[in-house]
């Protein structure tokens, strides 16, 4: 649960990117989450509300792209889903495995009215 | 309507401090420990047995990071260690601005190992870089042996997992193998030790695994 510590990075990335842009208006923030990242869209989304209420930011959106973890076995080079791993790799069963995606917390950019 | 390019991690300011902080680690030349774990799964008796052990070989530093109250600290203080107390307030993890703002009081000189304690908690922590060398998840057989796949994250940014209250086993059904399987499908590089801090079992590994990353960090060290 530490979605409003993340609101308040994402606020301050926000912000100093919006100086660029002198009477620009935010729109939608496009956002990267892995699921691997221990962050929840919906609490996020909810901590963003609260945050934001009643200042300039209120009723931007936060247009976030949900990534899957997916792996990679370095043995027999197999891609796969994590919920595929717990016993290793599906095809050879090597635990030799490296997660490739789904560990994502990124910015990635900003939609705004000039 | 136009695109920004922003292209940033959202941790991106907690990741220039810790750099900041890895910077004065380095320049001290002490090893530092970021150990997380659930509440309750003996991150301070593990610390406490440590003290004991590496007394007139190893200098620790200790910092205690805690919602509330210096309890974890006053420990430390009686089994002779030093350090500092960092209360969130209700904060859920500890994050590289925190560890910033007591370096000044952290008597680091003369020191060789920082012990980092963070708050109790398998989730929040795992992403906040603190400045550490390593991060270390610790692990308790009391707390079910399905634990990895449910808190991958942690497992996956780990560098060292110790399985304690191993000395429980016998009462417990909980699958050793099981853990340590799960622990190297989610990353193969995570080294794995098996103690108990309240009993002693395989603390001459632990001790021996820290010793190792002390040396290293001195010998790396300007």
């Amino acid at each position: 649960m530490h979605e409003l510590s993340i609101c308040q990075s994402m606020i301050s990335i926000v912000e100093s990117t919006m100086k660029e842009h002198p009477g620009a208006t935010l729109r939608r923030i496009f956002l990267d989450v892995g699921q691997g990242s221990t962050i929840e869209p919906t609490l996020l989304r909810e901590a963003f509300a609260i945050i934001t209420a009643g200042g300039p930011l209120e009723g931007v959106e936060l247009a976030i792209r949900d990534i899957p973890i997916t792996g990679r076995c370095r043995a027999c080079g197999e891609t796969f889903e994590y919920h595929e791993v717990a016993l290793g790799c599906p095809a050879c069963g090597s635990l030799d495995i490296v997660i490739d995606t789904g560990m994502e917390l990124d910015i990635r950019e900003l939609e705004i009215d000039d | 309507m136009a695109k920004v390019d922003v292209r940033k991690k959202v941790l991106s300011a907690n990741d220039r401090v810790a750099a900041e902080n890895r910077r004065v680690f380095d320049d001290a030349g002490v090893f530092v420990l970021n150990i997380i774990s659930s509440p309750g799964s003996g991150k301070t008796t593990l610390l406490e047995t440590t003290l004991d052990r590496i007394a007139g070989k190893l200098v620790p530093v200790v910092i205690e990071g805690d919602v509330s109250t210096q309890r974890d600290l006053d420990r430390i203080v009686a089994r002779g260690g030093r350090g500092v107390q960092i209360n969130t307030g209700g904060g859920c993890h500890l994050s590289a601005k925190m560890v910033a703002g007591e370096l000044r009081d952290l008597p680091l000189e003369g020191a060789d190992v920082v012990f980092i304690e963070n708050v109790g908690n398998l989730i929040c922590p795992s992403t906040y870089d603190l400045g550490e060398d390593v991060r270390m998840v610790l692990l308790s057989t009391t707390e079910g042996d399905d634990k990895p796949m449910k808190y991958p994250t942690i497992f996956h940014e780990s560098s060292l997992a110790v399985l304690n209250k191993i000395d429980l086993l016998q009462h417990l059904t909980y699958d050793v193998e099981k853990v340590e399987k799960e622990i190297r499908v989610l990353n193969p590089e995570c080294a794995i030790l098996r103690v108990s801090a309240l009993r002693g079992d395989g603390m001459d590994d632990w001790i021996d695994w820290l010793a190792e990353r002390v040396r290293e960090k001195k010998g790396g060290s300007r």
